[in-house]
């Protein structure tokens, strides 16, 4: 465990501040909510859960695109292979650089919201327990996607579209239940949909234990069938 | 003496292309092992797959009696590992690299500190400790590199191509290095393109080629094996299309033009002088120098693997190349 935080550190060091981190983790987010929200009226508990959702899908994303496949393609993968750490460790550490810079965009996507929306929200402690299991969860899943590519130019456009495809098919701007049927259960197999749910009880305080437990469940399962995967696909490469 | 590397029927297969055929290698614990063998012989793929950076197709090796397969962490915590291409963090400082890398290797932290500075004074690296690597010459990477490789003190240090593509005094510091770290009890497994470097270094060499090995001796016997065949270096006053001419010689074999000298092979280097002569006067020239040449291990390598050290000496460019 110590190792895979030192990985992450290391992380943080060198990606947190590289173009395409700031582009597509930092600022994206806001584009993106920016060209879907101006000119309507929003609730700010629309607004509240939607922008750290998906600040948090992005953010934790976005790291991952970049710091497997540019490890690859400068041949620093290898320093962690030949190193004496198992497979789940290196990406357990990719998670966790990933979970950092998701949490920490998520709070501060947080406040701009609160501030915009002149909202609060009414359940802080499983907010930032729903914070933290997405952060995760979107970070195991940018490791899933990245895992095959071994440069940033050929990681970023399915990364991108497959984090957009999540925003609109997972309930940032239109509500799920407000989707035709075949898109309703479309949505209950994306992982956004349950952070956003969480996210979204939270911020009102209208809490179903039952839909709680199963978003919490949900995103569980999700984090570690991303996680395995991760580790498949990274076994795959050094065959 | 152990074994600190056995291999059986080691191979490594991509597709139909079998770059490790069946390897069988011992190498002993406190030697300096050479694996020399043009570029694709399998050299960097037999390193990969005991240092676990790729998986064999069949076979079994063991690193300090650790199955590579098996017992993966057991046996890379033996090892360091110097690629042929520095992979350090180039946006990290050359400290932040040795400490991460100390890290990797579970170093106890009252140690961590103590070997980085050690390391990278005994590299001439400490002045510059803070400055991102991006910002140093290759050379001082590939010191960081070697640097990195030995801060937890291996049993075994893998060096792919150590010093090629660097310059006289980087090359030398790794070399004197290689020999200190082997006094001391370090086993070395090294490949390299430099024929020299390899009877310099190793103790024991092994050439391989198309995957498979074709000699494993000490450089002394590969050269003795080599048998009466000799070389003769001489150079006349006018050396332009001599080549055709002495190959039509009957005591020469073969004729290659280094610079103003040509380098004959030949059975019998007496009787060859003596021919020589009659050629200088024959064709009204002066002979400028004349040696006669032993076996050495370039001669071993080119009978061995059929390869002439021009193709060597091309991909050590191209090794340069990658480099840059």
């Amino acid at each position: 465990m110590l190792k895979a935080v030192r990985i992450a550190e290391k992380d943080a060091k060198i990606y947190f501040f590289k173009g395409p981190n700031i582009t597509f983790g930092l600022l994206f987010p806001a584009i993106i909510y920016l060209a879907f929200s101006v000119g309507r009226t929003a609730e700010a508990t629309s607004i509240i859960p939607g922008l750290v959702a998906m600040s948090s899908l992005f953010g934790a994303g976005a790291i991952e695109s970049i710091a497997l496949p540019l490890e690859r393609a400068k041949g620093t993968f290898e320093r962690l292979l030949v190193a004496p750490i198992s497979l789940a460790t290196i990406v357990l550490g990719k998670a966790l650089g990933g979970f950092f810079f998701g949490t920490v965009l998520s709070i501060v996507y947080l406040l701009i919201a609160l501030m915009l929306s002149g909202g609060a929200v009414t359940n802080p402690f499983l907010f930032a327990f729903g914070v933290i299991l997405s952060a995760f969860t979107f970070s195991a899943l940018g490791i899933c996607i990245s895992a095959p590519f071994r440069d940033v130019p050929q990681a970023m456009p399915p990364a991108t579209l497959i984090r957009v495809a999540l925003i609109f098919l997972g309930g940032v701007f239109i509500p799920v239940a407000t989707m035709p049927n075949y898109l309703q259960y479309t949505a209950y197999l994306l992982p956004v949909t349950y952070a956003i749910d969480m996210l979204r009880q939270a911020t009102t305080g209208h809490i179903i234990a039952q839909t709680v437990i199963m978003d919490v469940a949900a995103l569980l399962l999700f984090a570690l069938v991303f996680f395995a995967i991760a580790v498949m696909l990274l076994k795959k490469t050094i065959r | 003496m152990n074994a600190i590397i056995k291999t059986q029927k080691l191979t490594k297969q991509y597709g139909d292309t079998v770059a490790v055929n069946n390897l069988d290698l011992e190498v002993l614990e406190g030697e300096i092992f050479g694996l020399l063998g043009p570029n694709g012989a399998g050299k960097t793929t037999t390193i990969r797959m005991l240092t676990g950076q790729t998986k064999p197709t069949s076979g079994t090796a063991t690193i300090a009696n650790h199955d590579i397969i098996q017992q993966p962490t057991k046996a890379k915590q033996q090892i360091g590992v110097v690629p042929d291409v520095s992979n350090i963090y180039e946006e990290m400082s050359a400290w932040d690299n040795l400490i991460f890398a100390a890290h990797l290797y579970g170093v106890p932290k009252i140690d961590r500190e103590k070997r980085a500075k050690e390391f990278l004074e005994l590299f001439e690296l400490y002045e510059r400790r803070k400055d991102r690597v991006a910002n140093y010459s290759r050379g001082m990477k590939r010191r960081l590199t070697i640097a990195a490789a030995l801060i937890h003190k291996p049993k075994l240090l893998f060096l792919d191509e150590p010093t090629s593509g660097l310059d006289v005094q980087s090359s030398r510091m790794i070399r004197k290095l290689m020999k200190e770290l082997n006094d001391n009890g370090v086993t070395i497994f090294l490949t390299t393109h430099y024929i020299e470097e390899a009877d310099q270094l190793c103790q024991r060499i092994a050439i391989i080629n198309k995957g498979q090995i074709v000699a494993v001796d000490n450089p002394e016997k590969l050269k003795a094996s080599m048998g009466e065949r000799q070389a003769i270096e001489i150079s006349f006053s006018m050396s332009r299309d001599l080549e055709a001419k002495l190959k039509d010689l009957r005591c020469v074999n073969d004729v290659s033009i280094l610079g103003d000298k040509c380098r004959l092979r030949v059975d019998d280097a007496s009787e060859a002088v003596l021919s020589l002569v009659d050629f200088a006067r024959e064709n009204n020239l002066k002979i400028i120098s004349i040696n006669t040449l032993k076996p050495n291990l370039e001669e071993a390598f080119v009978r061995l693997t059929g390869l002439s050290p021009e193709v060597m000496k091309t991909e050590i460019e191209s090794v340069k190349k990658k480099e840059e």
